[in-house]
């Protein structure tokens, strides 16, 4: 039985594998297909004529069918055969059929055979699509040639060319259902080569309907030149990415698998690694594209194709709109010919057309605007009436992501704008992005267009909300479309954006002022993302750098914006609740600090200092402090004072207590402490002042962000002793501080001693106030009142008592009236909200204001 | 063989991670999750509208693990995911009966 075809199973792979070498060498994949039938075609044919000679049935006639049928056999594609008798009586088939089949088998050949009577074919190909097109590409192999002849002659008559539009909206509804099915993520990532969208199926479709609607099987005859040449190409990529995965996989594998992209990739000659895979996928997104507008745009021929009379009847409802477009049935017509040729300008006046009056262009215009493609060179890229109406559809905003869709597909968008060629087809490497960066951006500018619309009021009002309060929207929409056009470059891609999208914005005659904005657009277009995600958003200072960064409210929304619409591109799942939330937060935060404005004055401090330090602390020193300064602190020292804080700082490790201090005039001094942060530190170093008798004027009290505390107090001793108190003040606040004594027992100790009661009458009113809406970060506790000596202890011991952490303070004394500013957050390091809480804070705070009976214990 | 499940504040799942992945944890499992506990819920104002945020985004982490490495585990995410503020999350510790790799058919410890 093995050699019943002069030829065994390894003959057959063998030549299999010959040919597959010659053509991902030399000859093209096309041309593999065809020997491969060839060869097939002799198999089957030897088989045929040894079973006819074994049990000769002379009303016979042998045929392939479907791909075969078409002669492009890939290495492991189904070989569909038809066996066509010319009754009904064909008891005598079953076992002719066997006879044919069992040795190709044998051959390890995937062969199906079916036996039918012209009767049986015609009835099943008037109810059954598949049946239909398997026999549309049907081929006379052996037998009877006039069976073959007769079937053909009825089923075109009978079949193919009637109810042309019934079959063309068959196909019509496959593509749609298959395109909804591979619309999937999964099914972008690793597409199906065959049945995906675009896929090879996808062309079929189109070359069907050529061939019902316009009887012809050269589907090149009705398209452009240029655009049946990139179609073939387009065709033939696929050609050669499938045999390569049916040689690979040694089945008929159409998915095309990451695993299969690694190794197909470099058998192509696009190179290692996930560079060439990047490539290769480019390659097959645009070719998969290509593929899907031909279908489409056939298939929407065969649809509108007007009788005779709607034509006419169309002729007289049109409407002109000038003199070279028309409106009719809702779509735009182009009524001058030569419109393009002569004023290329014309072309965008199309698409603003087609905003405006929310119409498509019928397929005869789409087919003139790529014809007219050529026509775009730099002076309509430089052109004002050009670039203004661009811009003005992108303002006007409804519908935008069609039309740029539209743009791109026809190739127009790509001609205007030179750069997003660059990133046709390119795929990120990943689990994460679905699309293309092409077909994500204009999917990005899409969701800004639903936000607009109101789509998503009921799950994202804010962001809602905010769409409308753009101002400039274009300036918007550009971003959007352009956030990734440095994905075709190497490095950065936000960076090298933003230096294309400045050339691209110069050449469209955008604004400087616009155009930085674009610019800064593209450049951050990942730092709202960056930092909702990986910083904690409950930290004051990450709010201050990135409110920095940001500059101003209007910069912030259209961030917050372009965010959005990028992450919810990126694919149904990509923008969470959960993301929204962490952005939001962001969002909310940073617009509060632009809304209380005076905040841009310290950053800018803040910069300048951090700059100042940079050039004069060592690099190591700058790099392990500088991320702990906040801004508060920075705005408020100069750059010798924080080089020197930063020495004690570097010391405290060792030493529990850093402390030194300036006297000015024997009665003042300012003394700089720094320590690590504790519970109720603040109570404890103004208390150990109290039993030093040092009257505080002023204070600067900050936390660092790794826990180092850095206060600077200006002191005052009336009785000329000021230094010897101060080294009684270093004593006492470094025994409490490593434990040795309790404040509370040095105070009533000392009390006597001291000679602290004092009973002075007010004559200052006291007052606190507690504001949670400055900050959302702290609640600021202010505090007004009559100085006397200790005050400051008890205000902070107070706040102490409440659980208070004091973050940041500002103490100051004007004349015999304190007025004094307290960042505080509770023991969790949130603010301290709840009504009872604020209530009975203030209370306490303000009995402490008046000078108790007893000393403060 | 115990199944550890934590709760953490988002951005502090890098350090997590790769924390753990320093001392020889094989994988693990993130999921973003929302929730409240202690820390609850707030309500933000924009231009007077108000915007409810009623559960707070998390990340959870589970992993499962030997009894030997359960403390040294435990240790490095506290370690990691702490802020010393509130919401910094929780960690749940559960025995776990088998664990089977799918593709091998291998168990107990074999398939962690």
């Amino acid at each position: 039985m093995q050699f019943e075809l002069g030829i065994t199973r390894n003959g057959v792979s063998d030549a299999k594998n010959l040919m597959a070498r010659a053509a991902s060498n030399h000859t093209s994949p096309r041309e593999f297909l065809r020997q491969h039938s060839e060869m097939v075609d002799g198999l089957v044919r030897m088989a045929f004529r040894k079973a006819q000679s074994q049990d000769p049935s002379p009303s016979v006639c042998l045929m392939a069918v479907g791909g075969y049928g078409r002669a492009e056999l890939a290495p492991h594609s189904d070989i569909d055969l038809l066996l066509l008798c010319s009754s009904s009586k064909k008891e005598h088939l079953p076992p002719l059929v066997e006879k044919i089949l069992y040795p190709l088998w044998d051959l390890g050949l995937d062969v199906s055979c079916s036996s039918r009577s012209i009767n049986e074919c015609m009835q099943m190909a008037q109810s059954d699509l598949f049946v239909k097109t398997s026999l549309i590409d049907g081929r006379y192999l052996d037998g009877e040639y006039e069976l073959f002849r007769n079937l053909y002659g009825l089923f075109m008559r009978r079949v193919l060319h009637r109810k042309v539009k019934n079959f063309v909206e068959a196909l019509a509804s496959d593509l749609y259902l298959r395109g909804q099915k591979h619309q999937d993520p999964a099914y972008t990532l690793e597409p199906n080569i065959k049945e995906g969208q675009g896929g090879l199926r996808d062309f079929q479709i189109g070359r069907w309907v050529i061939r019902a609607n316009y009887k012809t099987d050269r589907w090149e005859s009705i398209l452009f030149p240029d655009h049946s040449r990139m179609l073939d190409k387009s065709l033939e990529f696929l050609w050669a990415v499938r045999n390569q995965l049916h040689l690979l996989s040694g089945r008929r594998q159409d998915d095309l698998s990451f695993e299969l992209q690694e190794k197909i990739a470099p058998i192509l000659g696009l190179g290692p690694g996930a560079q060439g895979v990047e490539e290769m996928m480019r390659q097959y997104h645009l070719s998969t594209q290509r593929i899907s507008n031909f279908a489409q745009n056939i298939i929407s021929r065969g649809l509108h194709e007007p009788s005779l009379l709607r034509r006419t009847f169309h002729f007289l409802q049109r409407r002109k709109i000038d003199d070279h477009f028309g409106i009719a049935d809702g779509e735009i017509h182009l009524l001058d010919p030569v419109a393009f040729k002569r004023d290329p300008a014309r072309l965008m006046t199309l698409f603003e057309y087609s905003q405006t009056y929310r119409a498509e262009m019928d397929f005869r215009t789409e087919e003139a605007v790529m014809e007219a493609l050529p026509f775009i060179d730099d002076y309509f890229r430089n052109s004002e009436k050009v670039n203004q109406a661009f811009l003005s559809i992108l303002r006007n905003g409804s519908t935008v992501n069609t039309l740029l869709m539209k743009m791109h597909e026809l190739g127009f968008l790509s001609r205007y704008i030179p750069e997003f060629s660059d990133v046709e087809g390119k795929v990120h490497y990943d689990l994460y992005h679905v699309h293309p960066v092409d077909i994500h951006s204009i999917r990005a500018v899409e969701e800004l267009v639903k936000l607009k619309e109101g789509l998503y009021q009921k799950e994202y009002p804010l962001l809602t909300s905010l769409i409308t309060e753009i101002e400039k929207p274009e300036n918007l929409f550009l971003a959007v479309l352009l956030h990734d056009i440095g994905k075709g470059m190497e490095g950065d891609h936000s960076l090298t954006g933003a230096g294309m999208v400045k050339r691209i914005g110069d050449r469209m005659g955008l604004s400087a002022e616009d155009n930085e904005l674009i610019g800064f657009l593209v450049s951050h277009h990942l730092l709202m993302v960056e930092t909702a995600l990986r910083r904690d958003l409950h930290d004051e200072q990450v709010i201050l750098r990135f409110a920095n960064e940001v500059k101003n409210l209007n910069r912030l929304k259209m961030l917050c914006l372009l965010t959005f619409a990028d992450v919810k591109a990126v694919g149904p799942e990509a923008w969470t609740s959960w993301k929204n939330t962490l952005i939001m937060e962001l969002f909310l935060k940073a617009s509060h600090v632009f809304e209380k404005g005076a905040v841009a004055r310290t950053f800018l401090k803040a910069e300048e200092m951090l700059e100042t330090l940079e050039r004069s602390l060592s690099p190591e020193i700058f790099l392990a402090y500088s991320e702990h300064l906040p801004d508060r602190y920075l705005s408020c020292y100069s750059s010798g004072e924080i080089a020197h804080h930063i020495e004690m700082a570097r010391s405290v490790e060792k030493e529990l207590l850093l402390m030194n201090w300036e006297i000015e005039k024997e009665t003042q001094a300012k003394v700089t402490i720094c320590t690590k942060d504790r519970y109720g530190l603040f109570s404890k170093i103004t208390g150990s002042m109290f039993l030093s008798r040092l009257n505080i004027l002023e204070a600067q009290i900050h936390t660092w962000g790794n826990g180092i505390v850095l206060d600077t107090f200006w002191v005052e001793d009336a009785t000329k002793n000021i230094e010897r108190r101060l080294v009684q003040f270093r004593k006492d606040l470094g025994e409490i501080l490593a434990g040795k004594v309790s404040l509370r027992d040095l105070l009533c100790k000392r009390k006597e001693s001291n000679g602290i009661k004092q009973k002075v009458i007010p004559r200052v009113p006291g007052e606190v106030k507690i504001n949670n809406q400055d900050s959302d970060f702290y609640t600021i506790v202010e505090v007004m009142g009559e100085d006397r000596l200790g005050i400051l202890y008890e205000v902070s011991q107070a706040l102490t008592d409440h659980g208070c952490n004091i973050h940041f303070a500002r103490i100051s004394t004007l004349g015999n009236r304190i007025v004094d500013v307290f960042y505080v957050q509770d023991e969790w390091g949130e603010k301290i909200e709840e009504m009872n809480r604020t209530d009975q804070l203030k209370r306490t705070v303000f009995s402490r204001l008046t000078p108790r009976e007893s000393s403060p214990a | 063989m115990k199944k550890i499940e934590a709760i953490i504040k988002p951005f502090k799942l890098d350090e997590v991670k790769n924390a753990l992945t320093k001392i020889g944890a094989q994988g693990m499992t993130v999921t973003e999750v929302k929730g409240f506990g202690r820390q609850k819920g707030h309500t933000e104002v924009y231009r007077g509208a108000e915007y409810k945020i009623d559960f707070l985004p998390k990340v959870k982490i589970e992993l499962i693990t030997s009894e030997e490495m359960l403390t040294q585990v435990i240790e490095t995410i506290e370690r990691a995911a702490k802020t010393g503020k509130i919401g910094d999350g929780k960690i749940f510790i559960s025995p776990v009966e088998e664990v089977i790799r799918i593709r091998t058919g291998e168990r107990g410890r074999d398939a962690i």
